[in-house]
């Protein structure tokens, strides 16, 4: 008993296993500093949209007159069906903490409930997504004169919609960047479906009921929460902006 | 895998009752609507900021003070960080407080308009290239105006 009371001493320390320092448990801890480094990726992505933005801000393509489409309409109505995607998303977010709380209460079949529409609302975004990334690279009908590099030639060429070596609405950079981000983001999105969709399995099969807590879902909760965060930032540089 | 070795669990601590679960909820929905809310009144100006005649300036603050209250929304509330000790808000709000104040000076104040006038240099280089004279027509018309 005294040897027991002795190791404990010491493994009450930072870094010596045992109770996990900041008041929260190492899995949460590992996936917040995750989180962290994954968050400077992405700040660093912005930062260097940011410093083209800034320099080009007299040629920058107005999104409003980029991103005008909406499913089974035909006129334009700019920043709609992006207002949309991020209505999905927030909403996801929301099925996603009530998951959580759920869990708390350890009440298996409410957690696979909200999983399970979290897991929808997940795939109606990298959906959406899709369908923006068509519109853009379609672009209109009259498309553009562009000077651009053929053969090692630059001339000039009627182009439609954009892609990453030339751009209809303006500037090429503006193109690579958005489908950079906005796919990394949705790349994103796409992994947190699928660790989401394993730990509905997890729920349903009642993995959680037998451990005692549903904390798995808390941890997949707070990646899919950051998404939604990332989605907010790119949400205001990319359309609103 | 079942095991208790005598020290504080933080996965069953985290557990609650039915009542306090009515809390959680509660706040949960006003968090939805809040950002609903602003979600939709930025919206609402992106549409409007040309008819209204909203300075660039004044979006940007607008924009960008309005993105920052909703994610402090989505950390503090949804992520529970509100909820965590002080120690770990910090360890993990700290560095991207110093970043931001990086990008205050870099992008507004320093290298970003530095670029700006650099440009104008570096296109005229771009210009006097053979090759590129068509691209340059494209730009130059713009750039004049």
């Amino acid at each position: 008993m005294s040897s027991h009371a002795a190791t404990t001493q010491v493994k009450a320390n930072w870094g010596g296993g045992g109770v996990s320092p900041l008041g929260a448990s190492y899995g949460k801890l590992y996936m917040w500093f995750f989180l962290v480094s994954d968050a400077f990726t992405f700040s660093g992505l912005l930062t260097a949209y940011g410093f083209m933005r800034h320099k080009y801000t007299d040629f920058w393509p107005n999104p409003g007159h980029v991103f005008h489409h909406f499913p089974f309409y035909d006129g334009s109505i700019p920043l709609a069906y992006v207002g949309l995607m991020t209505f999905i998303l927030i909403m996801s977010s929301v099925t996603m903490v009530l998951a959580v709380e759920a869990g708390h209460r350890k009440k298996q079949k409410e957690v696979s409930k909200w999983m399970l529409l979290t897991i929808i609302g997940g795939l109606m975004f990298v959906g959406s997504q899709a369908w923006e990334w068509y519109n853009f690279i379609t672009g209109t009908a009259e498309g553009a004169v562009r000077n651009i590099l053929v053969d090692g030639v630059w001339q000039d060429q009627l182009i439609h919609g954009a892609n990453l070596q030339y751009n209809e609405y303006g500037l090429p950079v503006f193109g690579d960047f958005f489908f950079f981000i906005t796919g990394f983001h949705g790349f994103h999105v796409f992994s947190g479906v699928v660790i989401n969709f394993i730990i509905y399995v997890n729920v349903v099969k009642g993995t959680y009921e037998k451990r005692g807590h549903y904390e798995m879902v808390e941890k997949v909760g707070l990646y899919w929460h950051f998404v939604d965060l990332v989605w907010v930032f790119v949400f205001t540089f990319f359309y609103l902006l | 895998m079942e095991f208790n070795d005598g020290y504080p669990s933080y996965e069953t601590m985290a557990l609650h009752d039915e009542e306090h679960g009515k809390h959680v909820r509660k706040v949960i929905w006003k968090v939805f609507w809040i950002m609903l809310g602003v979600t939709l009144v930025e919206l609402f100006v992106g549409f409007k900021a040309e008819a209204f005649g909203l300075s660039k300036l004044f979006l940007q603050f607008f924009f960008i003070g309005l993105t920052i209250v909703k994610a402090a929304y989505i950390v503090l509330s949804f992520m529970h960080l509100g909820d965590e000790v002080k120690a770990l808000k910090w360890t993990l709000l700290g560095p991207f407080i110093v970043l931001v104040l990086y990008l205050i000076f870099m992008v507004d104040v320093g290298e970003g308009n530095y670029a700006k006038g650099r440009r104008y240099v570096m296109d005229k280089n771009v210009t006097d290239a053979p090759h590129h004279a068509p691209a340059a027509a494209h730009e130059g018309a713009a750039e004049h105006h």
